[in-house]
Protein backbone atom coordinates (compact mmCIF):
# COMPACT_ATOMS: atom_id res chain seq x y z
CA UNK A 1 0.00 0.00 0.00
CA UNK A 2 -0.39 2.18 -2.01
CA UNK A 3 -1.34 0.32 -4.68
CA UNK A 4 -1.48 2.12 -7.85
CA UNK A 5 -4.72 -0.15 -9.01
CA UNK A 6 -6.38 1.06 -5.62
CA UNK A 7 -9.53 3.04 -5.72
CA UNK A 8 -8.00 5.23 -3.11
CA UNK A 9 -5.57 6.69 -5.76
CA UNK A 10 -7.99 6.74 -8.44
CA UNK A 11 -9.97 9.93 -7.40
CA UNK A 12 -12.56 10.48 -10.69
CA UNK A 13 -13.57 6.75 -10.36
CA UNK A 14 -14.50 7.64 -6.81
CA UNK A 15 -16.51 10.65 -8.04
CA UNK A 16 -18.29 8.16 -10.45
CA UNK A 17 -19.04 5.76 -8.28
CA UNK A 18 -20.32 8.01 -6.12
CA UNK A 19 -22.87 9.40 -8.58
CA UNK A 20 -23.49 6.06 -9.25
CA UNK A 21 -24.44 5.27 -5.51
CA UNK A 22 -26.65 8.29 -5.14
CA UNK A 23 -28.39 7.42 -8.92
CA UNK A 24 -29.12 4.32 -7.02
CA UNK A 25 -29.92 5.26 -3.87
CA UNK A 26 -32.40 7.80 -5.16
CA UNK A 27 -34.31 5.29 -7.59
CA UNK A 28 -35.17 3.04 -5.06
CA UNK A 29 -31.99 0.92 -5.50
CA UNK A 30 -32.34 -0.01 -8.90
CA UNK A 31 -30.32 1.32 -11.82
CA UNK A 32 -32.59 2.70 -13.99
CA UNK A 33 -30.99 3.88 -17.11
CA UNK A 34 -27.66 5.08 -15.20
CA UNK A 35 -24.25 4.23 -17.08
CA UNK A 36 -22.11 1.46 -15.53
CA UNK A 37 -19.59 -0.20 -17.57
CA UNK A 38 -18.29 -0.88 -20.58
CA UNK A 39 -16.99 -4.86 -21.91
CA UNK A 40 -14.88 -4.56 -24.11
CA UNK A 41 -13.71 -7.33 -26.45
CA UNK A 42 -10.88 -5.58 -28.80
CA UNK A 43 -9.94 -9.16 -30.12
CA UNK A 44 -11.05 -12.86 -30.20
CA UNK A 45 -8.55 -15.15 -30.27
CA UNK A 46 -8.15 -17.44 -27.41
CA UNK A 47 -5.54 -20.77 -26.17
CA UNK A 48 -8.50 -22.54 -25.02
CA UNK A 49 -11.68 -24.41 -26.42
CA UNK A 50 -14.32 -23.77 -23.68
CA UNK A 51 -17.26 -25.89 -24.30
CA UNK A 52 -19.71 -22.90 -23.40
CA UNK A 53 -17.82 -20.08 -25.07
CA UNK A 54 -20.57 -17.32 -25.78
CA UNK A 55 -17.84 -15.38 -28.55
CA UNK A 56 -17.58 -18.61 -30.54
CA UNK A 57 -13.70 -18.53 -30.21
CA UNK A 58 -12.83 -21.92 -30.11
CA UNK A 59 -14.81 -21.56 -33.48
CA UNK A 60 -12.18 -19.04 -34.44
CA UNK A 61 -14.80 -16.62 -35.13
CA UNK A 62 -13.44 -13.26 -36.06
CA UNK A 63 -10.00 -14.30 -34.12
CA UNK A 64 -7.74 -11.92 -37.00
CA UNK A 65 -9.62 -8.75 -36.00
CA UNK A 66 -8.86 -5.84 -34.01
CA UNK A 67 -10.42 -2.55 -32.45
CA UNK A 68 -7.96 -0.13 -33.34
CA UNK A 69 -6.45 2.08 -30.30
CA UNK A 70 -7.94 5.20 -31.73
CA UNK A 71 -11.10 3.84 -31.59
CA UNK A 72 -10.24 2.58 -28.16
CA UNK A 73 -9.33 5.90 -26.95
CA UNK A 74 -12.32 7.48 -28.35
CA UNK A 75 -14.46 5.02 -26.81
CA UNK A 76 -13.47 5.40 -23.63
CA UNK A 77 -12.88 9.23 -23.43
CA UNK A 78 -16.62 9.39 -24.28
CA UNK A 79 -17.54 6.41 -21.62
CA UNK A 80 -15.69 8.44 -19.33
CA UNK A 81 -17.69 11.43 -20.20
CA UNK A 82 -21.16 9.71 -19.48
CA UNK A 83 -19.83 8.48 -16.06
CA UNK A 84 -19.40 4.77 -17.42
CA UNK A 85 -16.85 3.58 -14.27
CA UNK A 86 -16.96 0.17 -14.94
CA UNK A 87 -13.91 -0.90 -17.79
CA UNK A 88 -13.98 -5.05 -18.53
CA UNK A 89 -11.40 -5.88 -20.73
CA UNK A 90 -12.63 -9.84 -22.08
CA UNK A 91 -11.96 -12.09 -24.99
CA UNK A 92 -10.83 -14.21 -26.33
CA UNK A 93 -7.76 -14.52 -23.67
CA UNK A 94 -6.17 -10.76 -23.12
CA UNK A 95 -2.91 -12.49 -22.04
CA UNK A 96 -2.68 -14.16 -24.89
CA UNK A 97 -1.22 -10.88 -26.56
CA UNK A 98 0.15 -9.13 -23.90
CA UNK A 99 1.81 -5.73 -25.90
CA UNK A 100 -1.29 -5.73 -27.16
CA UNK A 101 -2.99 -5.71 -23.83
CA UNK A 102 -0.49 -3.13 -22.71
CA UNK A 103 -1.15 -0.57 -25.65
CA UNK A 104 -5.27 -1.32 -24.73
CA UNK A 105 -4.80 -0.02 -21.29
CA UNK A 106 -2.62 3.03 -22.27
CA UNK A 107 -5.47 4.12 -24.75
CA UNK A 108 -8.23 3.71 -21.53
CA UNK A 109 -6.30 5.12 -19.46
CA UNK A 110 -7.25 3.17 -16.00
CA UNK A 111 -6.47 5.48 -13.83
CA UNK A 112 -9.97 6.92 -14.40
CA UNK A 113 -11.90 3.38 -14.23
CA UNK A 114 -12.51 0.52 -12.15
CA UNK A 115 -10.91 -1.79 -14.78
CA UNK A 116 -10.82 -5.01 -14.81
CA UNK A 117 -10.00 -7.90 -17.42
CA UNK A 118 -11.69 -11.17 -17.39
CA UNK A 119 -8.95 -13.94 -18.38
CA UNK A 120 -8.98 -17.65 -18.09
CA UNK A 121 -6.05 -17.38 -16.21
CA UNK A 122 -3.54 -19.48 -18.22
CA UNK A 123 -0.73 -16.90 -18.65
CA UNK A 124 -1.13 -15.48 -15.37
CA UNK A 125 2.35 -15.58 -13.72
CA UNK A 126 3.61 -13.28 -10.87
CA UNK A 127 5.50 -11.00 -13.03
CA UNK A 128 2.39 -10.35 -15.33
CA UNK A 129 -0.06 -9.51 -12.00
CA UNK A 130 2.84 -7.03 -10.88
CA UNK A 131 2.60 -5.35 -14.12
CA UNK A 132 -0.84 -5.50 -14.52
CA UNK A 133 -1.08 -3.35 -11.07
CA UNK A 134 1.23 -1.16 -12.19
CA UNK A 135 -1.05 -0.48 -14.92
CA UNK A 136 -3.98 0.40 -12.77
CA UNK A 137 -5.91 -2.51 -13.49
CA UNK A 138 -8.03 -2.69 -10.21
CA UNK A 139 -9.47 -6.09 -10.39
CA UNK A 140 -8.47 -9.48 -12.03
CA UNK A 141 -11.50 -12.46 -12.95
CA UNK A 142 -10.66 -16.03 -13.44
CA UNK A 143 -13.16 -18.44 -14.60
CA UNK A 144 -13.31 -21.50 -12.62
CA UNK A 145 -15.46 -24.26 -13.36
CA UNK A 146 -14.51 -27.29 -10.78
CA UNK A 147 -12.07 -27.90 -7.53
CA UNK A 148 -11.45 -30.93 -9.91
CA UNK A 149 -8.83 -30.57 -11.67
CA UNK A 150 -9.87 -33.22 -14.61
CA UNK A 151 -13.12 -31.61 -15.18
CA UNK A 152 -12.01 -28.44 -15.66
CA UNK A 153 -9.57 -29.16 -17.93
CA UNK A 154 -11.60 -31.14 -19.93
CA UNK A 155 -14.25 -28.45 -20.51
CA UNK A 156 -11.66 -25.90 -21.31
CA UNK A 157 -9.87 -27.97 -23.30
CA UNK A 158 -6.38 -27.89 -22.46
CA UNK A 159 -4.32 -29.93 -19.25
CA UNK A 160 -3.10 -27.52 -17.04
CA UNK A 161 -5.94 -24.69 -17.17
CA UNK A 162 -7.22 -25.44 -13.98
CA UNK A 163 -3.62 -25.16 -12.02
CA UNK A 164 -2.54 -21.77 -13.86
CA UNK A 165 -5.83 -20.34 -13.58
CA UNK A 166 -5.72 -21.21 -9.34
CA UNK A 167 -2.01 -20.16 -9.48
CA UNK A 168 -3.09 -17.21 -11.05
CA UNK A 169 -5.65 -16.03 -8.61
CA UNK A 170 -2.77 -16.22 -5.90
CA UNK A 171 -1.01 -13.73 -7.95
CA UNK A 172 -3.66 -11.46 -8.35
CA UNK A 173 -4.46 -11.16 -4.74
CA UNK A 174 -0.38 -10.94 -3.63
CA UNK A 175 -0.17 -7.87 -6.38
CA UNK A 176 -2.72 -6.04 -4.70
CA UNK A 177 -5.46 -6.55 -7.01
CA UNK A 178 -9.20 -7.37 -6.05
CA UNK A 179 -9.09 -11.36 -6.94
CA UNK A 180 -12.71 -12.70 -8.36
CA UNK A 181 -13.39 -16.20 -9.21
CA UNK A 182 -16.13 -16.16 -11.38
CA UNK A 183 -18.71 -19.34 -11.79
CA UNK A 184 -20.71 -19.93 -14.51
CA UNK A 185 -23.91 -21.24 -12.66
CA UNK A 186 -26.89 -23.00 -14.38
CA UNK A 187 -29.59 -25.61 -13.59
CA UNK A 188 -26.88 -28.34 -13.90
CA UNK A 189 -24.86 -27.19 -11.07
CA UNK A 190 -27.22 -24.93 -8.98
CA UNK A 191 -27.56 -26.45 -5.85
CA UNK A 192 -24.83 -29.03 -5.84
CA UNK A 193 -21.82 -30.23 -4.28
CA UNK A 194 -19.48 -29.36 -7.15
CA UNK A 195 -20.74 -26.10 -6.61
CA UNK A 196 -20.60 -25.60 -3.31
CA UNK A 197 -16.68 -26.51 -3.56
CA UNK A 198 -16.08 -23.91 -5.81
CA UNK A 199 -18.20 -21.18 -3.24
CA UNK A 200 -16.17 -22.11 -0.39
CA UNK A 201 -12.85 -22.28 -2.07
CA UNK A 202 -13.20 -18.80 -2.62
CA UNK A 203 -14.12 -17.76 0.37
CA UNK A 204 -11.79 -19.54 2.43
CA UNK A 205 -8.90 -17.49 0.03
CA UNK A 206 -10.54 -14.12 0.97
CA UNK A 207 -11.55 -13.73 -3.02
CA UNK A 208 -14.85 -12.47 -4.10
CA UNK A 209 -17.07 -14.33 -6.09
CA UNK A 210 -18.40 -13.14 -9.02
CA UNK A 211 -21.46 -15.37 -10.62
CA UNK A 212 -22.60 -15.81 -13.88
CA UNK A 213 -26.04 -17.64 -14.54
CA UNK A 214 -25.61 -19.83 -17.49
CA UNK A 215 -27.04 -18.10 -20.90
CA UNK A 216 -28.12 -19.86 -23.62
CA UNK A 217 -26.40 -17.84 -26.62
CA UNK A 218 -22.94 -18.25 -28.30
CA UNK A 219 -21.78 -22.60 -28.69
CA UNK A 220 -24.68 -22.70 -25.50
CA UNK A 221 -27.54 -20.96 -28.01
CA UNK A 222 -31.02 -22.75 -27.51
CA UNK A 223 -29.87 -25.07 -25.07
CA UNK A 224 -32.70 -23.92 -22.43
CA UNK A 225 -32.21 -26.90 -19.91
CA UNK A 226 -29.17 -25.06 -18.81
CA UNK A 227 -31.37 -22.15 -17.57
CA UNK A 228 -32.05 -21.92 -13.83
CA UNK A 229 -35.45 -22.12 -12.35
CA UNK A 230 -37.17 -20.51 -9.48
CA UNK A 231 -35.54 -23.03 -7.02
CA UNK A 232 -32.14 -22.27 -8.10
CA UNK A 233 -32.76 -18.56 -7.78
CA UNK A 234 -34.55 -19.39 -4.19
CA UNK A 235 -31.03 -20.79 -4.51
CA UNK A 236 -28.74 -18.14 -5.05
CA UNK A 237 -30.95 -15.84 -2.59
CA UNK A 238 -30.07 -17.91 0.00
CA UNK A 239 -26.26 -18.54 -0.47
CA UNK A 240 -26.10 -14.40 -1.08
CA UNK A 241 -27.16 -14.37 2.19
CA UNK A 242 -24.90 -16.82 3.46
CA UNK A 243 -21.50 -16.40 2.02
CA UNK A 244 -21.59 -12.36 1.38
CA UNK A 245 -19.21 -12.44 -1.24
CA UNK A 246 -20.97 -13.24 -3.66
CA UNK A 247 -21.39 -10.59 -6.79
CA UNK A 248 -24.24 -10.62 -9.51
CA UNK A 249 -24.55 -8.18 -11.50
CA UNK A 250 -28.15 -8.09 -10.96
CA UNK A 251 -27.06 -7.38 -7.46
CA UNK A 252 -27.37 -3.96 -5.58
CA UNK A 253 -23.48 -4.26 -4.72
CA UNK A 254 -23.91 -1.47 -1.91
CA UNK A 255 -27.04 -3.67 -0.31
CA UNK A 256 -25.54 -4.29 3.54
CA UNK A 257 -28.33 -6.68 3.98
CA UNK A 258 -27.27 -8.47 0.63
CA UNK A 259 -31.02 -8.83 -0.89
CA UNK A 260 -31.70 -6.01 -2.95
CA UNK A 261 -31.90 -6.59 -6.68
CA UNK A 262 -30.20 -4.05 -8.34
CA UNK A 263 -31.68 -5.25 -11.83
CA UNK A 264 -30.58 -6.50 -15.13
CA UNK A 265 -27.85 -3.88 -16.53
CA UNK A 266 -28.80 -4.04 -20.81
CA UNK A 267 -27.68 -1.33 -21.87
CA UNK A 268 -26.55 0.13 -18.78
CA UNK A 269 -23.35 -2.57 -19.29
CA UNK A 270 -22.42 -2.16 -22.79
CA UNK A 271 -20.45 -4.77 -25.18
CA UNK A 272 -18.12 -3.90 -27.83
CA UNK A 273 -17.21 -6.03 -30.49
CA UNK A 274 -13.51 -6.20 -32.04
CA UNK A 275 -15.32 -4.70 -35.18
CA UNK A 276 -17.04 -1.76 -33.22
CA UNK A 277 -20.32 -3.02 -33.14
CA UNK A 278 -22.23 -2.65 -29.48
CA UNK A 279 -24.51 -4.88 -28.20
CA UNK A 280 -26.73 -4.73 -25.26
CA UNK A 281 -24.79 -6.66 -23.51
CA UNK A 282 -22.39 -9.48 -23.99
CA UNK A 283 -24.75 -12.39 -23.63
CA UNK A 284 -27.88 -10.83 -25.93
CA UNK A 285 -26.89 -10.66 -29.09
CA UNK A 286 -28.79 -7.62 -30.43
CA UNK A 287 -26.92 -4.62 -31.73
CA UNK A 288 -27.42 -1.25 -31.29
CA UNK A 289 -25.28 0.60 -32.98
CA UNK A 290 -21.59 0.69 -34.11
CA UNK A 291 -18.49 2.89 -32.53
CA UNK A 292 -17.52 4.28 -35.68
CA UNK A 293 -20.86 4.88 -36.92
CA UNK A 294 -22.46 6.68 -33.80
CA UNK A 295 -21.31 8.41 -30.69
CA UNK A 296 -21.34 6.36 -27.80
CA UNK A 297 -24.50 8.60 -26.39
CA UNK A 298 -26.34 8.28 -29.17
CA UNK A 299 -26.32 4.35 -29.00
CA UNK A 300 -26.92 4.60 -25.34
CA UNK A 301 -29.87 6.74 -25.70
CA UNK A 302 -30.88 4.41 -28.68
CA UNK A 303 -30.82 1.28 -26.37
CA UNK A 304 -32.80 2.43 -23.81
CA UNK A 305 -35.34 3.43 -26.00
CA UNK A 306 -36.07 0.11 -26.33
CA UNK A 307 -38.61 -0.57 -23.50
CA UNK A 308 -37.00 -4.05 -22.51
CA UNK A 309 -33.90 -2.33 -21.65
CA UNK A 310 -35.46 1.08 -20.71
CA UNK A 311 -37.99 -1.16 -17.89
CA UNK A 312 -36.87 -2.63 -14.47
CA UNK A 313 -36.36 -6.34 -14.78
CA UNK A 314 -35.34 -8.55 -11.50
CA UNK A 315 -34.65 -11.34 -13.93
CA UNK A 316 -31.50 -11.47 -16.30
CA UNK A 317 -32.65 -11.19 -19.20
CA UNK A 318 -29.97 -13.40 -21.42
CA UNK A 319 -30.35 -15.98 -18.61
CA UNK A 320 -33.77 -15.86 -16.43
CA UNK A 321 -36.10 -14.41 -18.60
CA UNK A 322 -37.35 -17.59 -20.79
CA UNK A 323 -40.04 -15.13 -23.08
CA UNK A 324 -37.10 -12.82 -23.87
CA UNK A 325 -35.05 -15.79 -24.85
CA UNK A 326 -37.43 -17.50 -26.97
CA UNK A 327 -38.68 -14.03 -28.80
CA UNK A 328 -34.83 -12.42 -28.85
CA UNK A 329 -32.05 -15.02 -28.63
CA UNK A 330 -33.27 -17.93 -30.84
CA UNK A 331 -31.99 -16.32 -34.35
CA UNK A 332 -30.48 -19.03 -36.25
CA UNK A 333 -26.91 -17.72 -36.40
CA UNK A 334 -26.76 -15.08 -33.97
CA UNK A 335 -23.39 -14.57 -32.93
CA UNK A 336 -21.63 -11.51 -31.16
CA UNK A 337 -20.36 -11.00 -34.99
CA UNK A 338 -23.64 -11.57 -36.52
CA UNK A 339 -26.22 -9.80 -33.91
CA UNK A 340 -29.52 -9.43 -34.46
CA UNK A 341 -30.29 -6.20 -35.62
CA UNK A 342 -32.70 -3.82 -32.63
CA UNK A 343 -34.21 -2.01 -35.78
CA UNK A 344 -35.19 -5.42 -36.84
CA UNK A 345 -36.13 -7.70 -34.17
CA UNK A 346 -38.25 -5.08 -31.96
CA UNK A 347 -41.61 -4.04 -33.00
CA UNK A 348 -43.00 -0.46 -32.94
CA UNK A 349 -44.55 -1.15 -29.77
CA UNK A 350 -41.18 -1.98 -28.13
CA UNK A 351 -39.87 1.44 -28.27
CA UNK A 352 -40.25 4.16 -25.85
CA UNK A 353 -41.96 7.19 -26.95
CA UNK B 1 -24.12 3.73 22.21
CA UNK B 2 -21.33 6.11 22.00
CA UNK B 3 -19.83 7.24 18.32
CA UNK B 4 -16.91 5.40 18.97
CA UNK B 5 -19.16 2.24 19.14
CA UNK B 6 -21.80 3.25 16.47
CA UNK B 7 -18.27 3.69 14.44
CA UNK B 8 -17.58 0.08 15.28
CA UNK B 9 -20.58 -0.87 14.26
CA UNK B 10 -21.09 0.54 10.93
CA UNK B 11 -17.50 -1.26 9.64
CA UNK B 12 -18.71 -4.33 10.64
CA UNK B 13 -21.99 -4.19 9.40
CA UNK B 14 -20.89 -2.39 5.92
CA UNK B 15 -18.16 -4.48 5.29
CA UNK B 16 -20.27 -7.84 6.21
CA UNK B 17 -16.89 -8.71 8.58
CA UNK B 18 -17.61 -11.05 11.64
CA UNK B 19 -17.27 -9.13 14.82
CA UNK B 20 -14.42 -11.73 15.34
CA UNK B 21 -12.32 -10.25 12.48
CA UNK B 22 -13.07 -6.93 13.32
CA UNK B 23 -9.73 -5.06 14.49
CA UNK B 24 -8.68 -1.36 15.00
CA UNK B 25 -5.73 -1.76 12.69
CA UNK B 26 -7.77 -2.99 9.94
CA UNK B 27 -6.85 -1.02 6.61
CA UNK B 28 -8.35 -1.02 2.88
CA UNK B 29 -7.44 -3.73 0.66
CA UNK B 30 -5.83 -5.56 3.59
CA UNK B 31 -9.07 -8.08 3.93
CA UNK B 32 -10.89 -9.09 1.21
CA UNK B 33 -14.59 -7.23 2.48
CA UNK B 34 -12.74 -3.40 2.05
CA UNK B 35 -12.37 -3.56 -1.83
CA UNK B 36 -13.82 -1.18 -3.89
CA UNK B 37 -17.29 -1.76 -3.81
CA UNK B 38 -16.84 -1.96 0.32
CA UNK B 39 -15.34 1.00 0.71
CA UNK B 40 -18.07 2.34 -0.97
CA UNK B 41 -20.49 0.74 0.91
CA UNK B 42 -18.86 1.83 3.75
CA UNK B 43 -18.86 5.11 3.37
CA UNK B 44 -22.49 5.55 2.55
CA UNK B 45 -22.87 3.63 5.80
CA UNK B 46 -20.64 6.20 7.11
CA UNK B 47 -22.58 8.70 6.00
CA UNK B 48 -26.46 7.32 6.84
CA UNK B 49 -25.60 6.31 10.20
CA UNK B 50 -24.38 9.95 11.13
CA UNK B 51 -26.40 12.41 8.57
CA UNK B 52 -23.03 13.94 6.93
CA UNK B 53 -22.28 13.94 3.40
CA UNK B 54 -18.19 13.68 3.11
CA UNK B 55 -16.01 15.21 0.00
CA UNK B 56 -13.86 13.29 -2.48
CA UNK B 57 -10.80 14.21 -1.16
CA UNK B 58 -11.85 12.23 2.22
CA UNK B 59 -13.19 9.42 0.75
CA UNK B 60 -9.71 9.18 -0.96
CA UNK B 61 -7.50 9.31 2.34
CA UNK B 62 -10.16 7.00 4.45
CA UNK B 63 -7.45 4.16 4.26
CA UNK B 64 -7.67 2.91 7.28
CA UNK B 65 -10.30 2.80 10.65
CA UNK B 66 -7.57 4.75 12.29
CA UNK B 67 -7.62 7.40 9.77
CA UNK B 68 -11.39 7.25 9.59
CA UNK B 69 -11.40 8.69 12.64
CA UNK B 70 -9.08 11.41 12.57
CA UNK B 71 -11.37 12.49 8.97
CA UNK B 72 -14.09 12.22 10.88
CA UNK B 73 -13.39 14.50 13.10
CA UNK B 74 -13.83 17.24 10.48
CA UNK B 75 -17.34 16.51 10.26
CA UNK B 76 -17.50 16.66 14.50
CA UNK B 77 -18.36 12.66 14.63
CA UNK B 78 -15.55 12.46 17.32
Amino acid sequence: MPIASSLLNKPKLVNKLRKFYDYVQKNDGKVGTKTRGIDLNFNNACNLRCKYCFTNSPKGDHVKEYLDLGAIKKLADEADELGYFEFDLQGGELLLQPDKLFSVLEAIKPERFYLYLTTNGFYLDEKMAKKLAEYKVSRVSVSIDSMDEKIHDEIRGRKESWRRAIEGLKHVKNAGMDPYLNITVGHYNANTEHFKQLLDYSKNENYKTLLNVAVPSGMWQKMTDIICDDKDREYLRKIRKEYKNLVRNIWNPFDRNHEKILGCTTVNRLYVTPIGDVLVCPYVHIKIGNIFESSLKEIVDYGFSIKYFRNHSDLCLAGEDKEFIKNFMTKSGQTIFKPALAKDIFSKEDFVK
Amino acid sequence: MNNKEKYKGIFIKSLSIDEKKFSENLKYNEIAEWDSIGHMTLMSGLEEGFSISMETDDIVDFSSYKKGIDILKKYKVF
